[in-house]
């Protein structure tokens, strides 16, 4: 039994170096082939299957899956199928092994696994001598998948074209011929996957998606542009919805670098684009924001103050403190925005009392021009509004816009 | 290379205290059977081996020698299975110089055969147990295969042995890798002689190797007995097996051909922290096609199957040790297809407490007491609304729980029909269904300073 196997899986290595294949599968059936009277004992029958098929699962990041079906000839009785691999980081204890043609009759006996030696032996037992097709299946490492997009605006900003690309990345020296893959969401694809190849597959193409050009001026998030003035950085993102009014909402759409361009607005045909910039997207379930951030605007200001902090004693040593902050924008561009005006509470809190470990009672005063908070996108920590900035006038001057928004921090002390 | 043997020198009649001088012929009696019982708490595996040994009325030496192996010397024990009351282990000698040997002293009342077995302690033989599981499409049941993997890095071979493996933990208070490295201290009375032994030829060897080889031609998958043995449960692998150093074997335990699977959704930051994971729940009894022994620690994989006959990866997770007739759960981890967000909607306070100067009495404004700017604060209660906001985008309703302790003197006001896990854990549970955005709103009053009195968590439901 010794001197069998040791021959076998040399015997397995040299086919498969002949062969080019570093995952390989040897089929032996020591018991059932005939050996002619004085022939040495150790001639074996090895056949190499080919695949028939393979599937790659990338759905579970860090676990991709690799799915081989392959026909082998099995004899009737015990049979010694060597799974042999080199050069490749396949997990040996995720190996596995099943038939598809008689998955009741024939069985894996018992799995060996010699020592320092990327292989193992099944012993397979078939009731009947004949092909059998079997999957092959493991978890190999070098293998996996990376997502990148591709955002074409229209010259409006109204809409854009979205192209998403998986790429699998193979990083093994094993080729995977013609295999089936499925990256977790979407269509499965099927492609050749060559060693040490990136494959960049369209896996996605979203055309005519509604997007928000947004201008968002949160002190908390993203602070001041030039703090002397006050003047508040205004990142921009084109914000597009994923859900199925406009256009998406299939599946979620996976974390990945996106590049993003913009349509010179010339006649169909004649256009070109322009890119803008790129940004990792981040993960967008379904029915979330996608938000692509485009840079800082330079034809936006938006100045916030602290233009009133009045403390109004209640009880004792309770105060209430009635706070107006003041936001004075400015639009330079020749179109009209909209504006996300974001207010943390602790940071305000912070800046006008400093901080203190309690929880902030608050309400929206009466007196300020910012009455009605965005209700899904604000907390009690957060509020949220949109404001629209009439575009410059024909003078070429923008119109300051001024906003408030009237705090009042309850029962300090 | 030998490793271990057992030799019977030829000179027989040699004094106990210096056996052995300058033998150099002795005959190595091949073993008749092994038994190897396999923990998987401990390194450990206790080896029962049966050998026939030719004796002389009279005193014998049996050398036993492990050179290269991890061998327990304090555990090795010699006993006579036939004509016990004719043989007589009259003591046992660790040599000088030989860590990893020993004489056994015989006493015979006769010339003739007897039949001996050897047992001890060695390390470097484990075994563990995996899982496979798959499901079905719809991941309400799953096949759910249980295997062990028998390794041998025990220095030595072992062909043709019958196995058990057992299941539970033992109490060990010395390492046997550790005894194995560190040998006896040897008794004053030393041996010093080497003994250059030879194997005996084995052709029963050979033989039962034909055998094996006509019978796997018949050979099924085996079924590994299960039994439970005191606090233990012993798997027994039917016939024998051969293991050599450096090698390992996989078996399959047990196959669970139609598990029923109950999928849920968990928020309970204790055990498995800050996010809503998705579980399966399984039980391991008669009805989920399971049951007929306890499942060792070991790990999982979990796979649901494809309408392309393929598989796809759910998660690779690790499980305890399950009794039978227990419910076991397998964390998936969160799951892109439901979204959970932790939402506070409102913050306020009420209820005001004073304390003026060194006073004991405390004043309340809506008591209708006057307080002063120089009172102090000293008890409020504060108010949070807050939401668990669950998102379902499965095709099919969730269950979903809700688990998660809240420190301080609080009243957790809602409605949705709560009950305490413990003193301070409400426990609430939710279906969403499919496509539905479900907002459960409770608010928790915590009471400060002075107006706690409790560290403890009351349920109240909202007006």
């Amino acid at each position: 039994m010794h001197s069998t196997r040791h021959s076998t899986r040399h015997a397995t290595r040299h086919l498969g170096g002949a062969l080019s294949a570093l995952i390989a599968l040897a089929l032996l059936a020591p018991f059932a082939t005939p050996t002619l009277p004085g022939a040495a004992a150790d001639v074996k029958l090895i056949a190499l299957p080919k695949r028939d098929r393979v599937e790659i699962q990338l759905d579970v990041p860090g676990l991709t899956l690799i799915e081989e079906e392959r026909t082998i000839p099995l004899a009737k009785g015990a049979n010694d199928v060597v799974f042999a691999w080199a050069n490749t980081a396949i997990d040996k204890s995720t190996i596995q092994f099943r038939c598809m043609s008689d998955p009741e009759n024939v069985q894996v006996i018992s799995v060996s696994y010699p020592p320092n030696e990327n292989a193992l032996t099944w012993q397979v037992s078939s009731p009947t001598a004949g092909p059998a097709k079997v999957r092959i299946s493991y978890i190999i490492g070098g293998v996996d998948k990376s997502y990148e997009y591709r955002a074409e605006a229209a010259n409006d900003e109204k809409k854009l074209t979205l192209w998403q690309y998986v790429q699998l990345h193979n990083r093994t020296p094993e080729s995977f011929g013609e295999a089936d893959m499925f990256a977790g969401y979407g269509e499965r694809l099927e492609r050749p996957i060559g060693a040490n190849e990136t494959r960049k597959i369209l896996a996605a193409k979203f055309e005519n998606v509604p997007i928000t050009k947004t201008y968002t001026a949160d002190l908390a998030q993203h602070g001041y542009l030039d703090p002397a003035k006050r003047q508040l950085k205004i990142p921009m993102h084109y914000v597009l919805k994923n859900d199925a009014a406009n256009g998406l909402g299939r599946f979620p759409l996976q974390a990945g670098k996106a590049r993003i361009f913009i349509a010179d607005g010339k006649a169909e045909g004649e256009g070109t684009t322009a890119f803008l910039g790129e940004d990792w997207a981040a993960f967008a379930a379904k029915d979330d924001e996608l938000k692509l951030f485009l840079g800082v605007a330079k034809d936006i200001v938006v100045t916030r103050t602290i233009e009133r902090r009045d403390r109004k004693k209640t009880a004792g040593p309770l105060s209430d403190y009635d706070i107006v902050v003041k936001y004075e924008i400015e639009n330079f561009k020749d179109q009209p925005v909209s504006i996300d005006l974001a207010e943390s509470i602790a940071g305000l809190r912070a800046e006008v009392l400093g901080d203190a470990p309690r929880a902030i009672e608050w309400v929206l005063g009466t007196e300020g021009s910012l009455k009605t908070p965005d209700a899904l996108k604000s907390t009690s920590d957060r509020v949220l509004f949109h404001v629209d900035a009439p575009a410059r006038g024909a003078d070429q001057k923008a119109q300051k816009k001024t906003e408030t928004l009237n705090i009042v921090l309850k029962n300090e002390w | 290379m030998w490793k271990k043997l057992l030799s019977v020198p030829i000179a027989l009649a040699i004094a106990w205290t210096a056996p052995a001088q300058n033998i150099d012929v002795s005959t190595l009696p091949p073993r008749d059977s092994v038994q190897l019982t396999i923990y998987n708490s401990e390194d450990i595996t206790l080896v029962r081996e049966t050998r026939h040994v030719t004796v002389k009325q009279g005193d014998n030496v049996l050398q036993f020698s492990w050179a290269n192996t991890l061998i327990d010397p304090s555990s090795l024990s010699l006993t006579f299975l036939e004509r016990a009351n004719d043989l007589e282990l009259v003591d046992t000698v660790f040599p000088h110089g030989r860590p990893q040997a020993l004489y056994w002293n015989v006493r015979s009342k006769f010339d003739g055969e007897a039949v001996v077995a050897i047992s001890y302690f060695t390390s470097g033989i484990t075994w563990t147990a995996d899982y496979v599981g798959i499901t079905s499409d719809d991941e309400s049941s799953m096949t759910f295969d249980g295997y062990v993997t028998i390794a041998n890095n025990s220095g030595d071979d072992y062909a043709d042995a019958s196995v058990r493996l057992v299941v539970g933990t033992i109490n060990l208070v010395e390492r046997i890798r550790d005894l194995a490295s560190r040998g006896l201290v040897p008794p004053a009375a030393v041996l010093e002689s080497e003994s250059r032994m030879r194997d005996m030829p084995a052709p029963a060897a050979e033989a039962a190797k034909a055998v094996l080889a006509d019978a796997l031609m018949e050979r099924k998958e085996k079924e590994i007995v299960k039994q439970g043995l005191s606090e233990y449960f012993i798997f027994t692998v039917p016939g024998e097996e051969t293991i050599r150093n450096g090698h390992a074997k996989r078996m399959r335990l047990f196959e669970g051909t139609k598990v029923p699977v109950t999928t849920v959704y968990r928020y309970r930051p204790m055990e498995y922290g800050d996010q809503l994971v998705k579980l399966f729940l399984v039980r391991n009894d008669k009805s989920s096609t399971l049951g007929d022994s306890p499942l060792p620690d070991g790990a999982v994989r979990l796979f649901r199957r494809q309408p392309t006959g393929g598989l796809s990866v759910i998660a690779f997770v690790p499980t305890k040790y399950v009794p039978i007739g227990q419910e076991f759960e397998f964390n998936l981890g969160r799951d892109p297809q439901v979204i959970f967000e932790r939402l506070a909607t409102r913050t306020w306070r009420d209820d005001f407490w004073f304390k003026r100067g060194d006073q004991q009495k405390l004043y309340s404004p809506t008591k209708g007491d006057k307080v002063n700017d120089n009172d102090t604060v000293v008890g409020w209660n504060d108010h949070e609304a807050r939401l668990e906001r669950v998102r379902n985008y499965r095709g099919a309703p969730i269950n979903v729980e809700f688990r998660f302790p809240i420190s301080g003197d609080v009243t957790f006001v809602s409605s949705l029909d709560p009950t305490l896990f413990d003193f301070r854990t409400p426990d609430f549970k939710t279906t969403v269904k499919s496509g539905e955005r479900k907002d459960l709103a409770y608010e928790l009053v915590s009471r400060q300073g002075t107006n706690a009195t409790q560290n403890a968590v009351k349920l109240e439901a909202a007006k």
